[in-house]
């Protein structure tokens, strides 16, 4: 089964994600800022991982910049949450590879399409390059 | 959704509940309602159990016992969740050298009651759950839509073609169908987006079905049409022989179905769902208002427009020999501003500046504006003055704020000899700058009551003459570039020309 992890410190979107996710066959952790997903990341690295932006402790763009300079050869996707009138605002994730946006309010059938093409094409080409 | 729940249930807790309150290693066994098996998988004549109690038992309340062939006797309750509801059985298998006096079948009874009031209760919890995560995921699924749809309509602010599309666009890709669509036929509008899984091969026969006969069909009904199937009924009246799945919801306007949006599937893609069907409801609802507030827009434009007609043929009747000089004006000014690659915003206000630059000769007596011959000074003063009731007359209007000083000002002299308040040089508005050109033009080449209207030479030549006393040498300079190509407006307007 594969394994999602959810940073975002508001508990409600943090559990409907983790229900809608569950329900389409994934196995799913929770970490309410970008410093407990860090140490849970360390301890065991997900097959993708969605966060939100504003979380105390630790921001989800310096835990994605934090997660590019410590592990240059992540293979996971994130999925990095942000309002739809932040566009301007996401100039910095130009550095780090394999992430896309997800406009709030969240669709979940959207991160539900976008999650199953990367991880099948992840699986896809596990497989080749085992053949 | 029932055996999704119960395939989730941990069972094997249930399991040691029961071994501790029986004191023995009982042979616990779940059914589904067909007979099927949901635990104690591990005994080889589980699935024959299953079937037996199945075809044996009708729901029926309490604890039944069941011999079943070979001498295995089953202890069965139902997991009723209400009444004639039930999630199929929770069983219990008699070991061979099992106890039965009454008093131990008593204490089983009471062990199975309590098990399954726990089991109905926990899938009753976790039923609720997944209910609440779907209602959940819908609501946010229509949020965000409403949200995309306020975000392009910001975005593409007074452009409704384009803020329509880009919509359409992501609607597309975010409920992820082949082709979404709105048409309004009554009005000739139909605009589409597609993110296609395949090849649609005869798509503009699809959008004219669209308008055609889906949109009469679903306007009858009055509601949400969804066609997955290829055998449905409805088929042989729409979409005939088009291998398509649709959902096509009304949007109203006053109680009326006034157009159709519709989402296309090719017939490989899933079905439609119902949260499907929600969403392209919500969005129909939105577009709905948006596509009033764009006509509205357009008829207040059109309204605009009259009321300036109007105003000009109040003008115009007054003097038929001025018929037409607005218009021409107009275009001329338009012509310098393109040409000057003034924005948007300020073309619109020289477009009607320059439209309305005469108004105030309706304040001017017939006598003086018709007077075939020379004006005497008091007549002259009459005339000096109609810039300045022009902008009398427009102020009332606050939506022409903007366009007002050109038309107060077209009158001024570039050396600071004009009127109405004798501005000099760049002081003059740039508007009034662009419409003293065109108006000049426009008087020399046009006829008079005392005079035929003179060649596009002439007035060139006298265009040329007054450049840097009356007019701008800049405009002149950017309106010599313009008539150079012999533009068509030089026959439309019938202007005269020299022989070469």
């Amino acid at each position: 089964m594969k394994r999602i992890l959810i940073v975002d410190d508001e508990p409600h979107m943090a559990r409907v994600l983790r229900l809608y996710l569950e329900r389409a066959g994934y196995a799913v952790t929770t970490s309410t800022n970008g410093r407990e997903a860090l140490a849970a990341i360390h301890s065991a690295a997900p097959d993708a991982m969605v966060t939100d932006i504003q979380m105390p402790l630790m921001t989800g763009k310096e835990l994605c910049l934090t997660l590019a300079a410590e592990m240059p050869d992540r293979r996971f996707p994130i999925f990095v949450m942000t309002s739809m009138t932040d566009r301007e605002h996401r100039e910095w994730a130009g550095t780090v590879d394999n992430l896309d946006f997800l406009e709030k309010p969240l669709s979940m059938r959207m991160l539900a399409q976008k999650l199953e093409k990367c991880l099948d094409r992840d699986a896809n080409e596990g497989s080749a390059g085992n053949g | 959704m029932a055996s999704n729940v119960l395939r989730d249930i941990d069972f094997a807790r249930y399991q040691r509940w029961l071994n501790r309150a029986i004191g023995a290693d009982a042979a616990f066994m779940i059914f589904g309602p067909d007979g099927e098996t949901f635990w104690g998988e591990g005994r080889s004549d589980t699935p024959a159990t299953g079937r037996a109690i199945a075809a044996a038992s009708v729901g029926a309340p309490g604890l039944r016992r069941l011999d079943i062939d070979g001498g295995r006797t089953v202890l069965h309750r139902s997991l009723g969740i209400a009444n004639d509801i039930s999630l199929g059985w929770a069983a219990l298998a008699l070991a061979p050298d099992q106890e039965t006096t009454t008093a131990r079948l008593d204490e089983i009874a009471d062990a199975m009651d309590d098990l399954v009031a726990g089991i109905v209760d926990e899938y009753r919890q976790r039923a609720e759950l997944e209910l609440m995560t779907e209602e959940l995921g819908s609501r946010y699924e229509e949020l965000h839509l409403i949200y995309a749809i306020d975000q392009h309509v910001q975005n593409h602010a007074g452009d409704y073609e384009s803020a329509f599309r880009s919509l359409l666009q992501s609607t597309a890709e975010h409920l992820n169908v082949d082709v979404v669509a709105f048409v309004r036929p009554e009005k000739g509008v139909s605009l589409h987006a597609t993110s296609l899984s395949k090849e649609i091969h005869n798509l503009d026969l699809v959008l004219v079905e669209m308008r055609g006969d889906l949109f009469r069909f679903v306007q009858s009904l009055r509601e949400t049409i969804v066609l997955n199937a290829d055998d449905d009924p409805r088929r042989t009246y729409i979409f005939t022989d088009m291998p398509y799945k649709v959902i096509a919801c009304p949007v109203r306007s006053d109680q009326r179905v006034d157009s159709l949006v519709v989402l296309l599937n090719h017939k490989h893609k899933p079905d439609f769902t119902n949260s499907d069907r929600k969403l392209a409801e919500v969005m129909a609802n939105q577009l709905s208002s948006l596509s009033n507030t764009y006509l509205l827009l357009d008829s207040m434009g059109e309204f605009n427009h009259q009321m300036a007609t109007a105003l000009i043929e109040a003008v115009e009747a007054k003097d038929p020999y001025t018929r037409g000089h607005s218009e021409r004006v107009n275009l001329l000014s338009m012509e310098i501003g393109r040409t000057m690659g003034l924005v948007p915003a300020e073309l619109d206000d020289l477009h009607w500046g320059s439209l309305l630059h005469d108004v105030g000769k309706i304040g001017i007596p017939d006598a003086v504006l018709c007077k075939p011959s020379k004006l005497t000074k008091d007549e002259y003063a009459f005339i000096m003055v109609h810039p300045e009731r022009s902008y009398e007359i427009l102020r009332h209007i606050r939506q022409l704020k903007n366009a007002i000083p050109g038309a107060r000002h077209h009158q001024e002299k570039f050396d600071g000899t004009g009127y109405p308040h004798g501005l000099k040089g760049e002081r003059i508005p740039l508007h009034a700058r662009i419409m003293a050109v065109a108006d000049t033009y426009d008087s020399i080449t046009s006829s008079r009551a005392y005079r035929a209207g003179r060649s596009h030479e002439a007035a060139m030549a006298e265009i040329e003459r007054v450049t840097g006393t009356q007019l701008d040498p800049a405009i002149v300079a950017i309106f010599r570039d313009i008539v150079a190509p012999e533009p068509e407006w030089l026959q439309r307007f019938k202007i005269r020309r020299e022989k070469a």
